[in-house]
């Protein structure tokens, strides 16, 4: 385990020799030990390819690699810190709510549209995700942001979970997911409930869900 | 079923039943869920007029099923307010959740609602079950009793219930005038039995310029 909680909103990482982290830039708060960091052009791992696969879906953040033998305190905007431990699984998140993960994580951008075809494409858009969405795999933890705490609903076949799209922070498993659209009449004039459309998740895995509609 | 989640997030085991919820505030469910809006705060036509004539607008839905839903609002913090026939008096604005069976209105407030910066109106929740409200910042419940009136700052108030009796106090001088006030001019004196609502927070209002 990498990341460990200080509270709510900082975590602590240990850095060893060999080991390297990737963070959002400029999200070190403190450090000990002898840390260097190096902004990273690519903006994460992969080849040249990687990067302008990035560029081109609107998944670029700026990141910087963390290299070194030490600790490091990390922290952004006074947001909720969550820790995410993977364990082989895929978990997709949006590339600014990464605050760091572990080098052991393999980084992919995903096209939305693979999931659902032209609703994927809608979702996207509705969500205000983009058309485009952050993939981490592998073994290893990540530290993502969300405003207000964070709580995770387990999703089971026999139990799909409904969330709020702007409220909904990451997800991993095996895990389908779709955009269901409650337009009725009352949308039409002006009086709706306010939950027009949700996600809905089913199949096998976790979605982290943040306490608060506002985006980050 | 009321149930907290963290200090932030609000959980409802719901049977079939429903819950009356601030519009926009769900931000997940299992099972099955409906959600409609419901004109006037759920108070009818004359909740719809009162409404809007009082400038406590409140855009409330209904939601109903099967299963868990979960509720929060901008990450404020929950309290959890156990009503058994007794009244509580809080801001729309600070309303979340409350059980489908408790009736809702609006009252008039007088001189300590303007003071508040919420205008002269505020809303009433009367029956049995159960509300949330919410704060900004974690809540303090402070009791009130015969022997001893509570006095609050009205920016920091959101919310009372049982038998009290509220009176406004001034301490506004000479001082204050000349612009040399401790930015305490405006309060909110309690006094009977119950108990007072206080968020670790002050609202913009005109007292507290003073």
């Amino acid at each position: 385990m990498a990341f460990r909680e200080i509270n709510s909103k900082m975590v602590e990482a240990t850095v060893a020799p060999g080991q390297r982290l990737y963070s959002q830039r400029g999200a070190m708060l403190a450090y000990r030990g002898d840390v260097s960091f190096t902004p990273n052009i690519q903006g994460g791992q992969g080849g040249l390819m990687s990067m302008i696969g990035r560029r081109v879906s609107g998944e670029a953040t700026p990141l910087m690699t963390v290299e070194g033998s030490g600790t490091v305190f990390f922290g952004h905007g006074g947001h909720h810190v969550h820790v995410i431990n993977l364990s082989g699984d895929t978990l997709c998140v949006e590339a600014d709510r990464l605050l760091a993960f572990e080098g052991t994580l393999r980084q992919g951008t995903m096209f939305m549209g693979s999931q659902g075809g032209v609703m994927g494409l809608v979702r996207g858009q509705v969500t205000g995700q983009g058309l485009f969405t952050t993939t981490l795999q592998g073994q290893g933890s990540v530290a993502v942001m969300a405003h207000g705490g964070v709580f995770e609903v387990p999703i089971t076949p026999q139990r799909p979970v409904h969330v709020d799209p702007q409220a909904y922070v990451a997800h991993h498993g095996e895990v389908r997911n779709k955009l269901s659209a409650a337009l009725g009449w009352r949308e039409m004039v002006g009086r709706g409930s306010g939950e027009a459309f949700q996600l809905e998740l089913s199949g096998n895995g976790t979605v982290y869900v943040q306490a608060s509609e506002e985006k980050l | 079923m009321f149930r907290l989640q963290g200090s932030k997030v609000l959980a409802v085991d719901m049977t079939g039943d429903a819950v009356k919820a601030k519009n926009g505030s769900m931000v997940a469910y299992d099972g099955q869920m409906s959600f409609k809006k419901l004109t006037g705060g759920g108070e009818g036509l004359r909740g719809m007029v009162t409404r809007r004539l009082t400038g406590e607008q409140m855009t409330v839905m209904e939601v109903k099923g099967r299963g868990t839903c979960w509720f929060a609002d901008r990450a404020s913090e929950i309290n959890l307010v156990a009503l058994q026939g007794d009244k509580l008096y809080v801001e729309s604005s600070n309303l979340l959740v409350t059980d489908a069976g408790l009736r809702t209105g609006t009252t008039f407030t007088g001189l300590r609602g303007a003071s508040q910066g919420n205008g002269l109106f505020t809303t009433t929740v009367e029956g049995h079950g159960q509300a949330a409200i919410m704060s900004d910042g974690p809540a303090v419940v402070l009791r009130v009793s015969p022997q001893y009136p509570l006095i609050v700052d009205p920016g920091a108030y959101i919310a009372h219930q049982g038998n009290v009796r509220q009176s406004f106090q001034s301490g506004v001088t000479f001082r204050t005038l000349f612009g040399e006030g401790g930015g305490e001019a405006f309060q909110i004196r309690f006094e009977g039995d119950g108990l007072v609502y206080v968020q670790p927070s002050e609202r913009n209002t005109i007292a507290g310029d003073l």
